[in-house]
């Protein structure tokens, strides 16, 4: 009899559990209600409970232990004997399957366990401190193999190639198609991690926030392309956007436990607080790290969230890798290149567990043009759409495009012009030097936003930019004056005038000693030395501005004069107080001058203003 | 004759252009966008019913992301200014990725006579524009840093810097590689001297001419080689042609004779520059040719041999042909460069060949004839493209004046072409039978007066000294002793011949009673446009760059080449 309302009883109970899906205080209350009203029943109740807890899914576990907790320090006993036989492996069940923050709750209500039940007389814990001491240690024995096998994780798959990582490991791997062949040794390590307790096949398919995560993969790979166009040969950006790329890929394509998207999601949010190409590595890193959960039961207060710099500390990484070598029977070591220690940077490379064939250091040795180019951009793979397409248009940068050559350091920035002994000849010419480029941009980063000039960052550059933006300056005030007035084309210069005309151009055109001024320069023995000045500075003075020539009674006409930088009255010579046109002046006292036309030439005529060229012109 | 775009007197038919919305393209590390714009119809009112200008106009605006970067034949373009481009045939480059915006102006066309406005169906009405990836970039920024790499060697040890000479058929890109090597010169603060020994086309001037120039200030994006001194200020610094007459097509004209001292006297001036300019000397020279010498014409070689000897050319750049690579590198790689220094130095010639770029399109002779024009007009009328500020389009005002002509020392070259029949309907040395398009057909005879027959002594360069005087007079000799010992440039007697309308006349330096020689040689002032001519009165109405008087200078008669440009004037 009992026993057919026991059932009937767990079989009531068993529906109001299922009806539990998020923590609801009034149903576990009420819950505890009925397991309070039916302690007679006790063990069917606790073993439904159990069932229950282990079959519902992991978004309601957390309630549904919740009901067991409520239930053990409200009504007590009996049902801590019952729970606490199992608890053991519930609680691990429900741990191993949880996100980080049901993770927290899980710990935080453990440690309530360890307390005397609030508000009860009985001064000993809710369970007994065995049950609690056993899930404990589980826990910290846990959390140390994952620790550990993540980082030793993180290493090899700094390209994110081993898709095998993406594929849940353990208690899924069933679930999950197998995705790739050569790295298959490493989902052996698994199971040889001395946790037991394998849970049954999750098949949980929630799309909580994949949404947004691949609105945030998204941006980061576009930040990473970016990287990349403006550092087309950092093996970082190159790794950093492969891996991006390649966690994408394992987003669309598979199915991921909701812990794992938490954990992904985690990473990428921590990924897009760093995006400095200082953070780069871990970036590169992460991709792969983080498509592959942590198959056994992680505290709370996981790498996770914690910088990966710090884990990547090369010294900590060598220990932890040796530890994980010896632990795990690896694969053997692979050949490693004989380029290896020339690469600092990658040390614990040279520990034997990574066998990557796409081992990152190769790539970036590739990458830099050291080793002849491969399979690299075929052994991308080919699931990811987009970011492969639009690589595949930059076909000259990929690493392949690289040739070895001794006379193009590629990498090396290059100060100003250098460019560091380019031979000219046909072959010569057909090997890309994009090393080089920076010669043309990068190195002079400081540039015109009007005419796209470039500058050096050096304080004679920043001179220099300075000057040139004047330049633009004036010549914009000038160019809205002179808009009012007719303008024409000047006569071009002659062969002498050219010779000894220097381009001012528009960054130093005063400093330039051959733009002389007014008397000042006339010692380089040519038509300088004139002792009339044909030209004269445009007066300040509005009147004495308007105040004709004398003689012919015509305005001057002010011209910008590039050499002088200031404007300037053509053909105009200063007697006593008057100013008088040269020519006009010279015609009256029969003085040598230029013609009236020479007035409104271009003011570089004024280098080599002289009467007449024809006396010159006779036969050597 | 009637040209595309120059009369707009009869506008026939409103043709309602939606302008196109703005599109987006970005471009890919290391890869172009090329693009044509068509010289069409399509009007911008505003500014050019005065100007008489009329195109279809595309307005490129540049956005770029972030740290992109774009350039146009070697020359930056700056972030998110406005670019506008007409009648052009052109790529935009980027190392790094960039995006473009692109919007065509709108514009209200007016179809007149002629072509039909071609507004293409590509981004911002561009006739053609594509995507392209494969560029023969990296081999062209490889010259230029092979070209640093020599200049920084011609630095530590003294010796000049490089002297490059472009070779190649027509549309294989020489045009472009000067200019992109000129701007990464340019850019990293060299001053290459770039000499133009193509006819053809103008550079920071009209057609019909030869010039060396030095660049130190960026090259106009919008507006090829950027623009010669004005009256005003210029948004783009501007540069300073030295400018030689050659008013004939093809160097091959008269078999070399003009071409030939025309080029000696110009590398004499450029050596002077040379001599006396230590950032030119440093940086060297950047000599483009016309397509012609790149064909397998009789006497191609021979010119091509008195450049590379005039100029001390070290380096060879052919272009997409490998016929005239392998002749020309069986005859000059590893020479002695002619260089006076050569031995000194150790100086050797390199030819290098190079890839035309995919996006090298041919442009017909109705798109030549409009760049022809165009650039007539910009010398006359100023930069016809408005960019969006309207500021910096500047309008120049060229003086009409009349003349008399006979007052006027006009010559005119009597040389045969050597690919002759073209349009020209007169043949200079066969005047007689045109004699019933001449108003004063009966006078003919004067024409055949004044050939001179003094030695044809090129005269001494001013201010040039004794240092390099020498191997120019060797040069002058070589180039003297090949041609005939007479210049074939006669003196036009008035009356003055009806066919001097729409025609060009430079304005020598020479002096109006300098020998024919000197003429020859003599640098140009500038041109005057021939807008009609008044047989009975002996006048002609002739437009000015400058107001004021006539120089008493020596004038050429660019008769044959460019050639009749009517509508000028209105």
């Amino acid at each position: 009899m009992s026993g057919l309302v026991s059932d009937e009883i767990a079989e009531d109970y068993k529906s109001s559990l299922e009806d539990l899906t998020t923590n609801d205080g009034i149903q576990i209350r009420t819950l505890t209600v009925i397991a309070k009203e039916n302690t007679e029943h006790a063990m069917a109740i606790s073993r439904v409970l159990e069932n229950h807890i282990r079959s519902t899914p992991p978004l309601q576990k957390l309630p549904a232990l919740y009901v067991a907790d409520s239930i053990v320090k409200n009504v007590g006993s009996p049902y801590t004997l019952f729970l606490g036989r199992n608890m053991y492996q519930t609680f691990m069940n429900v741990y191993t399957l949880v996100d980080g923050n049901t993770r927290r709750k899980l710990d935080e209500m453990l440690n309530t366990w360890k307390q005397p039940a609030p508000g009860s007389l009985d001064t000993r814990p809710v369970f007994p401190p065995d049950i609690t001491r056993n899930i404990e240690s589980a826990l910290i024995k846990a959390r140390t193999a994952a620790l550990q096998q993540q980082q030793a994780r993180a290493q090899p798959d700094i390209l994110g190639r081993n898709r095998g990582n993406g594929t849940p490991t353990g208690w899924t791997s069933s679930s999950t198609p197998p995705q790739n062949m050569p790295r298959s040794s490493q989902n052996h390590q698994y199971p040889n991690n001395g946790h037991s307790n394998s849970a049954p096949p999750q098949t949980h398919r929630q799309d909580i926030d994949l949404s947004y995560l691949n609105r945030d993969v998204d941006a980061l790979i576009a930040s990473a392309k970016i990287d990349f166009a403006n550092s087309p040969f950092n093996p970082v950006s190159q790794q950093r956007l492969k891996a991006l790329v390649d966690l994408q890929a394992i987003l669309q394509k598979q199915q991921l436990a909701p812990d794992q998207l938490k954990l992904v999601r985690d990473q990428v949010s921590a990924l897009a607080a760093t995006r400095p190409p200082s953070a780069a590595p871990n970036a590169a890193t992460n991709g792969p790290a983080v498509s592959a959960p942590p198959q056994i039961p992680t505290p709370p207060a996981q790498p996770v969230s914690q910088p990966l710099q710090q884990l990547l500390n090369p010294n900590t990484l060598a220990e932890l890798i040796k530890a994980t070598a010896s632990r795990q029977q690896s694969t053997p070591p692979p050949p490693i290149p004989a380029a290896l220690p020339q690469m600092p940077q990658y040390p614990h490379q040279s520990v034997p567990p990574q066998t990557a064939p796409e081992n990152p250091l190769i790539a970036a040795l590739r990458a830099r043009g050291l080793l002849p180019g491969g399979s690299t951009p075929s052994s991308l793979t080919p699931s990811t759409s987009t970011p492969v397409s639009s690589r595949s248009n930059l076909p000259f940068i990929l690493p392949h495009g690289m040739q070895p050559t001794p006379t193009a350091p590629s990498q090396t920035p290059i100060p100003s012009n250098g460019s560091s002994g380019v031979p000219m000849s046909t072959a010569s010419m057909k090997i890309p030097r994009f090393g080089l480029i920076v010669s043309l941009y990068d190195s002079r980063p400081n540039r015109c936003g009007t005419c796209g000039r470039r500058f050096l960052t050096t304080d004679e550059g920043k001179e220099m930019k300075a000057r040139h933006l004047d330049w633009h300056f004036k010549t914009n005030q000038r160019m809205t004056e002179s808009s009012r007035r007719a303008q024409n084309r000047s006569w071009y210069v002659d062969e002498r005038d050219w010779i000894k005309s220097r381009e001012a151009g528009d960054e130093n055109g005063a400093a330039d000693p051959q733009a002389t001024t007014e008397g000042a320069a006339g010692a380089d023995g040519n038509t300088k030395q004139e002792p009339s000045k044909p030209w004269i500075r445009a007066p300040n003075d509005a009147t004495l501005r308007n105040t004709p020539c004398p003689i012919c009674q015509e305005k001057f006409e002010s011209t910008w004069s590039e050499d002088v930088q200031d404007w300037i009255w053509q053909d105009a010579t200063k007697v006593g107080s008057r100013v008088y046109h040269a020519s006009c002046y010279s015609e009256v006292t029969k003085g040598p001058a230029p013609t009236r036309q020479t007035r409104t030439s271009t003011p570089d005529s004024v280098l080599g203003k002289r009467k007449a060229e024809v006396s010159s012109f006779e036969g050597v | 004759m009637s040209l595309p775009g120059l009369e707009l007197t009869q506008p026939s038919e409103e043709r309602s252009q939606a302008p196109a919305p703005p599109s987006q393209i970005s471009l890919t590390p290391g890869s172009e966008w090329r693009f044509e714009v068509a010289f069409g119809h399509i009007i911008k009112v505003k500014v050019f019913r005065t100007l008489r200008y009329d195109s279809w106009f595309v307005l490129i605006q540049v956005v770029q992301l972030l740290n992109g970067t774009a350039e146009l034949f070697g020359t930056e373009l700056a972030e998110s200014q406005t670019y506008t481009f007409t009648g052009t045939k052109a790529a935009i480059f980027t190392w790094h990725g960039c995006a473009l915006e692109i919007t065509a102006v709108e514009t209200a066309s007016t179809t007149s006579d002629g072509v039909t406005p071609t507004a293409g169906n590509g981004a911002g009405g561009c006739q053609s524009e594509y995507m392209a990836e494969e560029t023969p970039m990296v081999e062209y920024a490889n010259v230029h840093f092979a070209l640093e790499t020599m200049r920084e060697e011609a630095q530590s040890i003294g010796k000049d810097g490089p002297r490059v000479l472009l070779l190649g058929p027509e549309n294989t890109g020489k045009t472009s590689l000067a200019k992109i090597l000129t701007a990464y010169a340019t850019k990293i603060g060299r001053q290459p001297l770039v000499v133009n020994l193509d006819p053809t086309e103008g550079m920071l001037g009209v057609p019909g001419t030869l010039t060396a120039t030095a660049f130190r200030t960026i090259l106009d994006v919008e507006d090829g080689w950027g623009s010669s001194p004005m009256s005003g200020p210029s948004p783009v610094p501007v540069k300073l042609p030295l400018v030689y007459s050659y008013p004939m097509q093809s160097p091959l004209d008269g078999e070399g004779t003009v071409y030939r001292p025309v080029v000696s006297r110009l590398a004499l001036s450029v050596t002077g520059r040379m001599a006396e300019d230590e950032d030119a000397r440093e940086t060297g020279i950047i000599v483009d040719t016309p397509g012609i010498l790149s064909t397998d014409k009789p006497g191609t070689m021979e010119l091509i041999n008195h450049i590379v000897t005039e100029f001390s050319i070290t380096t060879i750049l052919v272009l997409g042909s490998e016929r005239l690579y392998s002749t020309v590198a069986k005859q000059y790689d590893n020479k002695p460069s002619s260089s006076a220094t050569a031995a000194v130095f150790d100086e050797h010639i390199s030819v290098v060949k190079l890839s035309k770029s995919g996006g090298c399109v041919d442009r017909d002779d109705a798109f030549r004839k409009a760049t022809r024009e165009s650039q007539i007009r910009s010398y006359f009328f100023g930069n016809p493209i408005p960019s969006l500020s309207p500021s910096s389009a500047i309008t120049l005002s060229p003086h009409a004046q009349q003349l008399d002509f006979a007052s006027l020392p006009v010559y005119n070259y009597t040389v045969s072409s050597a690919d002759d029949e073209d349009e020209d309907e007169y043949d200079p040395s066969q005047l007689g039978t045109g004699a019933s398009f001449l108003p004063g057909g009966d006078g003919m005879d004067d024409y055949a007066s004044e050939t001179k027959q003094e030695p044809d002594r090129a005269a001494p360069l001013p201010g040039v000294v004794g240092s390099f005087s020498e191997p120019a007079d060797n040069a002058n000799a070589n180039a003297n002793a090949n041609s005939s010992s007479s210049v074939p440039l006669k003196k036009v007697l008035p009356p003055a011949p009806s066919a001097l309308a729409n025609t060009l006349l430079a304005i020598t330096h020479a002096s109006a009673t300098a020998s024919p020689a000197e003429v020859r040689d003599a640098s140009i002032m500038g041109f005057l446009y021939v807008a009609d001519v008044d047989a009975d009165k002996g006048k002609i109405r002739v437009l000015a760059p400058v107001g004021g008087r006539m120089p008493p200078r020596a004038i050429i008669w660019a008769k044959r080449w460019p050639g009749e440009l009517v509508g000028l004037v209105g």
